[in-house]
């Protein structure tokens, strides 16, 4: 398997701009034709393109504000049909902290049709914009396009000023709809020192420039005033002169972004770029340092009073870790009952974060903390008790892959412990969590980890092994053709995890109905589920069961599929391609050992055959065995994938894998009347 | 002075030193019944809602709610929160978490709420907000003492009492009182109280409902909705405000002329270029019917569905003059400018409110503010006209399952009418497929497919026509799921809106769809309708069992056999009888290497008695094997 890191690296490609002859858009001024368009030229299937997008980011000074960023925004949109009326409709987030808010302005919108063959505008009204408060830190304006119909393009712009002036907003360069030419202007005083990095598969075009420009700085001095003299004011104005770097980013017909199943965080793969601030160095000042290696984002996390300062609280838990530990001396023993109090006490608020809020002494009085408070206790007592615990940035699933050294690339925590010279991670916030097994939301994702010297290392928590699972059927088939027998499924690790995070709270009759929907039994007696509370243990579940619809009776002869309702149906791959990898999360491997007595008066006149087939690179295989008696039916079946996360130029082989499972999972055993 | 404080101070101080000391034994969750917990998620306490009408501009709401939660699907039982717009004040909010032994743990006032927008996921902008707050259960169960009073200008709405509000929901009890000091003249209907042990009390000027001891409703499929499951009790006054605006109604007739006067009149002012414009459109038209289609048309081309819910909006549609510069509208707007349109051609039609989506009925005998969606009424000489104005792809006179069937308010301006909608019958609810299908000796299946779809099968399938191509052939791979390596070769639509009917197009291919064994072919001759249907058995059913809309499909392809392969015997006929519809499964022999497949299914909608409910669920999966058997075809 490829790395999913060295694939990221090799997305960083920007191609050097390509000469282009680039139509000219203004708003307000439109032509005939982009009306008259009945489809997009790349795409017959857009529903709505947009015709022209154009960014300008600059930085603007005032005396009295300082720098702020605008941004400036101008989007043509055609809509090709009704299907496409969304993309009349948008939304602004403004950004707000404390008493600093970004602030919108000449928002302006024109809706073009033709009629009779003439062009007719309707203008947005300023009643048809809306503002409200979206939450803490945003407020939303949004608004939709009037007189819109099918054919219609439609203008708008507006400006953002923000006085957030260390921060560029990411730039996305690719939308759910097709983008026909694409120009974005970002425009940095020499001051700000910016460094560039790019997501998704596509080719961006990037030119680099700049030009020469000067501040005006005016001053008011008072003179005399005293004495005999009279006052007076004078005014002085100096230029300060200095650089501006241009950054050109074009781009045409960028296709339509579409999300797949499988792929974990979409937005990994949507084409964009991000300005990430190194420092920032004024005339006559010393130079201000922003993150620039991981080793000095680790620091500055370490020195946030939220992060470090929690990390080091001991008060709080010391007369309960007395309590848990009394006079146990083993590191592993030590280890295992703080990570299960802590566990079992702390309730996770599902909240993602890579520092506490509340702090982690009242999140531990009240028994619930976010991601940070919980996994802070655990590492502080861990280390309270002399075990070698760290902490673990986390991108959760919900993060976008950090490409470039940032806390913001980080909202969630995990510990790692060192027992002996075996390191593992822990996830308190998982109550069915163990050592290495770990939730959804951090193996999908990615962590940072930092040794013991400062220096930090990326890691993936994706598990090496496959996780297992055994299923197991001992039956026999009368001689109406009806099934009767007993089961024991069996799932381990991953899989064990998987079952009791879904099925825990779950009363034993629900589980009955689960089985006998997702299996289509008619009757199941003696159900058990053993293992839902001993982590660590495996899961298992057992049922006797009775069929009347898995064996076909057909004048004297019977047909079945020796898997019974362990025969797997439906290929879960439907699409005939894929741009993005595929991420399961962890692998498995699949037993099916089925044992199955046929009727006194039959014999076996047919059986599948045994056979075997693989994934290319050992990310899986698939063996197939099945041997007879004169009144039995032995098969035994492994379903391995290795890998947890799969290229997507492997998707097609991987597809053909498990439709050549369905198709050998449906071979037909074949009995005849004696 | 100073000694009459501190008199006081320790008369809080102990008054507080006793209830943190507290531990309310009421709230222990031993206390619970036993039988109340067994099914159930959560239980309801105690529950008291007063509901207090001060005059018609005024109505105070006043709830205390113990609830305890016993797991995790029970914290959506908690209603902690709630809701408020300009016209409504929260005046007291707050709510304590108890453990299992009725020992305090959290305390929430009004400040320690959060306020965010209720966002309907749909509305562009609305002016509803929520106050809630968020808690992280340590334990369960848990118990949430939740107190709260509102007021409302607006007393178009009485809060009704529902006191099983959910699924598997316990109550000890609730209670809910009506104070009506100023005795301003209303009414009260009881719903569902059969089999329930409510008790009503009558005051001078008040009543009280009370319920206790009430075992958690499970729900169960196809059967009635919860609301017509449970005890309710539902208020209206005859004199009230909405917004502001003041009303007078003890009847339908008299509640549809006031929202006709007050709501909807004066609002269809239409420009003269518009009005000349239509009537040009319709100049060559004869009937109402051609007119009125043509002007939906019109509609259709000329706006969108938008959602804009402030103030009065929320009741009020646009101007019409608005709707037609802006070109958008929500679905009140948008059916108050089609009537408009219609009316400036002499064409009477009605502004209709209906309980979209979920069949429920506009309560024929209890006139009060109901439903969620608005519609148009045409009357016409055989049979009415009922218009969905807020979709640009929904065939004229076709309102599909979103509003079939079912009483709605139709607002005449000499007041309101409760009508029944089109339903759309077994037979009328029909698709036909047409097959060919060709099998060949690789185990490989080539079908050609065509398959037609009238009534509400029309509505379950015409909108696949507006996906893009690649999720279209997805569509049909999940259709077929159980269809290995299905390939869709090709796909053509045809939509006829006028007859209404959609025809799918397709040409399939399947490489493995035939199983080889020995010297067998098995092939399942039932290749694209097979019955999916899986329904769960109940040990002791409690529902009556609902077919709420019939169909017919029907099925005939022609299998042509691979060569060298012939058929000895055919299955015989297979027909099923029962109350809840007809199946057939025929095959018969056309020639040596060609077979004929016959697939009938009629399924009659309807309301059955529960006992019947494990005869429908076997009448369906005795379908289900018939439609998955196969044949052996030998080789010659």
């Amino acid at each position: 398997m490829k790395n999913f890191y060295f694939l990221l690296a090799f997305l960083f490609t920007v191609v050097i701009s390509l000469k282009s002859h680039a139509q000219e858009y203004k708003f307000g001024k439109i032509t005939k034709e982009e009306l008259l368009e009945e489809s997009y030229k790349g795409d017959s299937t857009a529903n709505a393109a947009v015709l022209f997008e154009n960014k300008k980011i600059y930085y603007d000074f005032g005396q009295q504000n300082g720098f702020r960023i605008v941004t400036e925004v101008f989007r043509r949109i055609k809509i090709y049909n009704n299907k496409g009326f969304d993309h009349a409709t948008h939304e602004i987030y403004l950004y707000k902290e404390n008493s600093n808010a970004e602030k919108i302005s000449g928002l302006k919108g024109i809706t073009y049709n033709l009629k009779d063959g003439a062009i007719e505008e309707t203008k947005l009204k300023k009643s048809e914009i809306f503002e409200e408060e979206y939450s803490e830190y945003n407020n939303q304006v949004k608004f939709t396009m009037p007189s819109l119909k099918e054919g219609s393009v439609i203008d708008y712009k507006y400006k953002i000023i923000s006085p957030f002036y260390y921060s560029i907003d990411k730039m996305y360069l690719q939308n759910t709809i097709p983008i026909k030419q694409l120009k974005t202007v970002v425009q940095i005083p020499e001051y700000f020192n910016f460094k560039k990095f790019t997501t998704g598969y596509l080719p961006i075009q990037l030119k680099e420039s700049s030009f020469n420009s000067k501040i005006t700085l005016t001053s008011k001095t008072r003179s005399g005033g005293q004495g005999f003299t009279p006052s007076s004011t004078n005014f002085s104005s100096r230029d300060i002169d200095h650089r501006v770097n241009v950054y050109n980013i074009t781009s045409q017909d960028v296709p339509a972004f579409r999300e797949e199943p499988y792929s974990g965080n979409p937005d990994n793969y949507l084409s964009s770029i991000v300005f990430e601030l190194q420092f920032v160095k004024f005339p006559n000042s010393k130079l201000e340092n922003f993150s620039t290696t991981w080793e000095a984002v680790v620091k500055s996390i370490y020195k946030d009073p939220r992060f470090g300062g929690e990390l080091e609280k001991t008060s709080y838990f010391k007369e309960d870790l007395k309590q848990l530990l009394k006079s146990i001396d083993s590191p592993v023993e030590k280890a295992a009952l703080i990570y299960n109090f802590v566990k079992t006490k702390m309730n996770w608020n599902e909240k993602y974060s890579v520092v506490s809020n509340h702090g982690v002494k009242k999140a531990y009085k009240e028994g619930v903390g976010n991601a940070a408070e919980v996994n802070f206790i655990l590492i502080a007592m861990l280390k309270y008790a002399k075990i070698k615990a760290t902490p673990v940035l986390v991108s959760s699933i919900k993060k976008t892959t950090a490409l470039f050294p940032t806390l913001k690339g980080f909202d969630y925590v995990v510990a790692r412990v060192q027992l002996g010279d075996k390191y593992m991670y822990l996830d308190a916030t998982d109550k069915y969590g163990e050592p290495n097994i770990l939730p959804n939301r951090v193996i999908h994702g990615s962590g940072r980890i930092i040794s013991e010297n400062g220096s930090t290392r990326l890691v993936t928590f994706r598990p090496k092994t496959p996780s297992l699972n055994r299923l197991g059927i001992q039956c026999e088939v009368d001689s109406d053709g009806a099934v009767k027998g007993k089961t024991n499924l069996y799932y381990k690790d991953y899989l064990a995890h998987n079952f009791r995070l879904n099925y825990s709270a779950e009363s034993q009759e629900t589980m009955i109905k689960r089985l006998k929907q997702k299996y289509e039994i008619n009757t199941l007696d003696n159900y058990e589920a053993k293992g839902m509370r001993e982590l660590g243990k495996p899961v298992i579940e057992r049922f006797d069961f009775n069929l009347d619809n898995q064996v076909e009776v057909i004048d004297d002869e019977m047909f079945f599929s020796p898997l019974l309702f362990l025969r797997d149906k439906e290929n879960v791959f439907k699409s005939e391609e894929r741009r993005y990898p595929i991420d399961f999360g962890f692998g498995y491997s699949n037993t099916m050992m089925i044992s199955i007595k046929i009727p006194e008066n039959y014999e076996i006149v047919e059986i599948p055959k045994s056979s075997a087939f693989r994934l290319p690179e050992n990310m899986g295989n698939f063996v197939y065995r099945i041997n007879k008696t004169s009144n039995s039916i032995q098969v035994s079946i492994t379903e391995t994938l290795n890998v947890p996360f799969v290229t997507a130029d492997y998707y097609p082989v991987l597809k053909q894998f498990y439709s050549q499972i369905i198709e050998k999972e449906s071979d037909q055993v074949v009995l005849k009347k004696i | 002075m100073h000694k009459k404080l501190l008199r006081f101070f320790v008369a809080i101080l102990v008054l507080v030193f006793f209830k943190i000391n507290a531990q309310d034994s009421n709230l222990q969750t031993s206390q619970i019944n036993p039988s109340l917990i067994e099914e159930a998620n959560a239980i309801i306490r105690s529950e008291e809602i007063i509901v207090d009408i001060k005059s018609i501009h005024s109505v105070t709401i006043k709830t205390k709610r113990t609830i305890t939660i016993l797991n995790k699907y029970g914290n959506k039982n908690a209603d902690a929160y709630e809701s408020y717009d300009p016209s409504i004040k929260i005046k007291k909010l707050e709510a304590v978490v108890y453990d299992k032994n009725g020992k305090e743990i959290k305390k929430y006032k009004k400040k320690d709420f959060k306020d965010r927008s209720s966002y309907d996921g749909v509305s562009l902008m609305i002016d509803d907000r929520v106050k809630y707050f968020e808690y992280t259960p340590v334990a369960y169960p848990y118990t949430i003492a939740f107190e709260s009073e509102v007021e409302k200008n607006s007393t178009a709405f009485i809060n009704s009492w529902d006191p099983i509000s959910n699924y598997r929901l316990g109550i000890e009890k609730s209670s809910y009182k009506l104070l009506n000091p100023s005795k301003i003249k209303l009414r009260i209907k009881e719903i569902n109280f059969d089999g329930y042990n409510v008790e009503r009390k009558k005051g001078e000027s008040d009543e009280v409902f009370l319920i206790s001891n009430v075992q958690p409703v499970i729900p169960e499929v196809l059967s009635p909705l919860r609301l017509e499951r449970v005890p309710r009790v539902k208020v209206a006054l005859n004199d009230f405000s909405l917004k502001g605006i003041e009303g007078h109604a003890s009847d339908w007739k008299t509640f549809g002329k006031w929202q006709y006067d007050k709501l909807i009149l004066g609002r269809d002012e239409l420009p003269q270029e518009t009005i000349e414009e239509i009537k040009q459109l319709v100049a060559n038209s004869k009937t109402k019917k051609e007119k009125a289609r043509l002007i939906y048309k019109y509609v259709q081309n000329k706006t969108r569905y938008i959602s804009v819910q402030l103030g009065i909006g929320g009741w009020m549609p646009f101007l019409a003059s608005d709707v037609d510069r802006l070109g958008y509208g929500d679905c009140k707007a948008l059916t108050n400018y089609t009537k408009a349109l219609l009316n400036s051609q002499g064409i009477t039609s009605y502004y209709t409110i209906v309980h979209a989506d979920k069949k429920i009925d506009i309560d024929k005998e209890f006139a009060s503010m109901q439903g969620n969606h608005v519609i148009l009424n045409i009357p016409d000489e055989q049979e009415d006209i009922w218009l969905e104005c807020t979709s640009q792809n929904t065939p004229f006179n076709f309102i599909g399952d979103f509003t079939d069937d079912r009483n709605v308010l139709v607002i005449m301006p000499e007041g309101g009418e409760i009508k029944r909608t089109k339903k759309y019958g077994s037979e009328d609810n029909h698709y036909h497929v047409d097959a060919t299908i060709h099998l060949g000796t690789d185990k490989k299946l080539v079908s050609d497919y065509i398959k037609k779809s009238k009534g509400l099968e029309y509505d379950w399938n015409y909108k696949i026509q507006y996906q893009n191509p690649k999720d279209q052939k997805l569509y049909y791979k999940k259709y077929w799921d159980y269809l290995n390596d299905l390939k869709v070769n090709s796909i053509k639509y045809q939509d006829d809106k006028s007859d209404i009917v959609f025809t799918e197009k397709l040409n399939i291919s399947c490489e493995g769809y035939t199983k080889k064994v020995g010297s067998r072919l098995l092939v399942v001759p039932n290749v694209f309708s097979r019955d999916q249907s899986n329904f769960p058995q109940y040990e002791d059913r409690q529902t009556s069992l609902i077919i709420a809309r019939g169909y017919v499909n029907t099925d005939e392809y022609i299998i042509n056999l691979p060569s060298g392969y012939q058929i000895n015997s055919l299955p015989e006929k297979r027909e099923l009888k029962t109350k809840f519809g007809l199946y057939t499964y025929e095959l018969e022999k056309i020639k040596d290497s060609q077979i004929r497949f016959k697939r009938y299914l009629k399924i009659t909608d309807g309301t059955y008695p529960k006992e019947e409910y494990e005869n429908y669920r076997k009448f369906r999966s005795e379908i289900k094997k018939i439609d998955h058997s196969k044949i052996v075809l030998k080789q010659i």
